[in-house]
């Protein structure tokens, strides 16, 4: 099926959004779970709802409003095009933002759930015992909750993998730079070449169920264990 | 000998903590107190797991923190150790690896790996997960933990709560192996008056918030008897004079002339006795206390008498106590304290400085393996 470039080029195309989109959900989603783990204010909630939106909001409303920002006539957009010389809105970078704002709770909520869990009560236990925060992190708190970060990340990029509404608005369909498998996919049904459309959604449906039996499977053999 | 000079307030909504105290960096000191006193908030701010307590903390003339000056040594620095209620060993890591956890951060070497894995008795141990652990066997982990960190101060918050009753008598006896050998400080927080007495040389006593009492232990215990805040009780530290095996008695020295016979020793009591003369070249003390309620009076002594202990004292102090007496008596330099009915004090007409005999019965002499279920507070 991939004997096409046009398909194979969407399927490097989307990894590479998918990948880059989980490494920086990552590295922003972690403190923020970490931050919202431990926040004891009453407008917690408020920060919780903005990060859970993408949930209920429809892509298309969330890929509006980013196409407005991203354009050359907003101060985002318009301050990426004079520090690059190139337009930010229709553009690989901007479905990567537009995935890591789509795609934020399915990170963050798994690992803020992960580290009320785990408590102050390890943690404090490390501090007794001479361990400053970095330290803390990567050999208490990031071994106990490794399940957690494993299912966010798969989340994340199963999540990113089969977007469609936010990269449409924001990256249109260049080949090569924003048009993703499921952009091709409705390609092929708009052009009743249903065979092909048909190997890409199997392709994807079968990706997606062997990335969630897997994340499952991890869970299942990783119970919390607290001492 | 070095002080922490604690002088710290703080607010919640329904509590105030306020304490302004010096203790000493030496031995054991216990701190005592019932539920919600704020022991635990105590050793919390000492060790800078909580921040927002006003005042300062002095560490051998080191400031911990100081809210005036916006000053906060955060805990890692600190060099203070703690051991939790629950031991709070990671469980991602063997029962080696959380030892090496605390071993590889300490920046100090006084102590060696081998050396606490061998004052605990962990060896066997090493390579087990800490989730097979027993809970005592749990708590060992959690103490070797925190001495591999060399603290300048060990913090124990109720170490013990958790433990069944055989586990408790072990862990009191290696903790006083670890100070008497290691002579690390400890501030031993407990609920339990019982585990205070056998272990702690200096009492800080704690309620709503407050110091209540602070001094030797003995002492302390014996004006806490006039508080009706603990079963009364008569706490000595008395030399251990003679094993008589064959009539399952051990004697303990009182004076010259006067001995106190309480049920034989077990094994560990004697280990822990002997290893302490090893250790300190002392001689072999036993802590034990007797409640007062065990303890009765009579004017004249019963020669003839099943119960193996008289003694002949003075009576000092009398205090009416609803339908009960309590009789603060003196033998030579050792004070007892013996609670009778209301009637019959006024049937032997007892007042103060009338010589009288007190009799105690062998098995009414509390030690930390004999005392069956009873607890002192």
């Amino acid at each position: 099926m991939f004997t096409q470039s046009p398909d194979l080029l969407a399927l490097i195309t989307t990894l590479k959004m998918a990948g880059v989109t989980t490494l920086i959900l990552l590295f922003i989603g972690t403190p923020l779970a970490w931050y919202l783990a431990h926040l004891r204010s009453r407008y917690k909630v408020f920060i919780e709802a903005f990060v859970a939106l993408p949930l209920v909001l429809p892509p298309t409303v969330l890929g509006f409003y980013l196409l407005l920002a991203l354009s050359p006539q907003h101060l985002p957009g318009k301050m990426w095009q004079e520090l690059t010389g190139q337009q930010l809105a229709f553009s690989f970078t901007a479905i990567v933002i537009g995935s890591v704002l789509y795609s934020l709770p399915f990170v963050v909520q798994p690992l803020q759930k992960a580290f009320e869990q785990l408590g102050d009560d390890v943690v404090d236990a490390g501090k007794m015992l001479g361990a400053g925060p970095i330290d803390r992190f990567f050999h208490i708190v990031f071994p106990l909750t490794k399940a957690s970060f494993i299912t966010a990340a798969s989340l994340g990029f199963a999540h990113t993998v089969g977007e469609f509404g936010v990269v449409l608005m924001i990256g249109g369909n260049i080949p090569g730079e924003t048009r993703v498998l499921s952009i091709a996919l409705f390609d092929h049904v708009e052009a009743f070449d249903y065979a092909k459309a048909h190997a890409l959604a199997i392709s994807l449906l079968i990706g997606s169920l062997i990335l969630l039996a897997l994340i499952y499977l991890l869970n299942y053999q990783r119970p919390a264990e607290k001492v | 000998m070095g002080h922490l000079d604690i002088n710290v307030t703080i607010e919640y909504d329904n509590f105030t903590l306020d304490i302004k105290q010096q203790l000493p960096i030496q031995g054991i000191t216990g701190i005592f107190g019932h539920s919600g006193s704020g022991k635990s908030t105590l050793l919390r701010i000492i060790a800078g797991l909580i921040k927002d307590a006003k005042g300062d903390i002095l560490l051998n003339k080191k400031t911990l923190f100081n809210s005036a000056t916006n000053s906060f040594i955060k805990p890692e620095k600190r060099n203070i150790g703690l051991v939790f209620q629950d031991s709070r060993l990671f469980s991602h890591l063997t029962v080696k690896g959380n030892l090496l956890f605390a071993a590889t951060r300490c920046k100090t070497s006084k102590l060696t790996f081998s050396d606490i894995i061998e004052l605990t008795d962990l060896t066997s141990l090493l390579d087990k997960k800490v989730t097979k652990l027993s809970g005592g066997e749990q708590q060992r982990v959690a103490l070797a933990r925190a001495l591999l960190a060399e603290p300048e101060l060990l913090l124990l918050d109720e170490p013990l709560s958790a433990l069944d009753k055989q586990n408790k008598s072990l862990m009191l006896t290696l903790l006083n192996k670890v100070q008497k050998t290691l002579n690390i400080p400890i501030y031993y927080v407990s609920h339990s008056l019982a585990e205070l007495q056998q272990l702690a040389d200096n009492l800080l006593v704690m309620s709503r918030g407050e110091v209540s009492h602070f001094g030797n232990v003995h002492q302390i215990i014996h004006q806490l008897n006039n508080s009706a805040t603990i079963q009364q009780q008569t706490s000595l530290s008395l030399p251990i004079q003679d094993h008589l095996a064959d009539y399952g008695l051990t004697s303990l020295r009182l004076n010259d002339a006067q001995q106190i016979y309480l049920p034989l020793l077990e094994h560990s009591n004697l280990e822990s006795s002997s290893e302490k003369q090893h250790v300190n070249d002392e001689v072999k003390v036993l802590r034990c206390f007797i409640f007062a309620s065990d303890i009765s009076i009579t004017k004249h002594e019963h020669s003839g008498s099943s119960i193996v202990n008289h003694l002949a004292a003075k009576i000092t102090h009398i205090s009416a106590q609803q339908r009960n007496t309590l009789i603060t008596v003196q033998c030579q330099q050792q004070v007892f304290y013996a609670q009778i009915s209301l009637w019959s004090t006024q049937r032997l007409a007892l007042k103060i400085d009338d010589d009288i005999f007190i009799q105690f019965k062998a098995s009414a002499v509390h030690t930390l393996n004999n005392r069956g279920e009873k607890t002192s507070c």
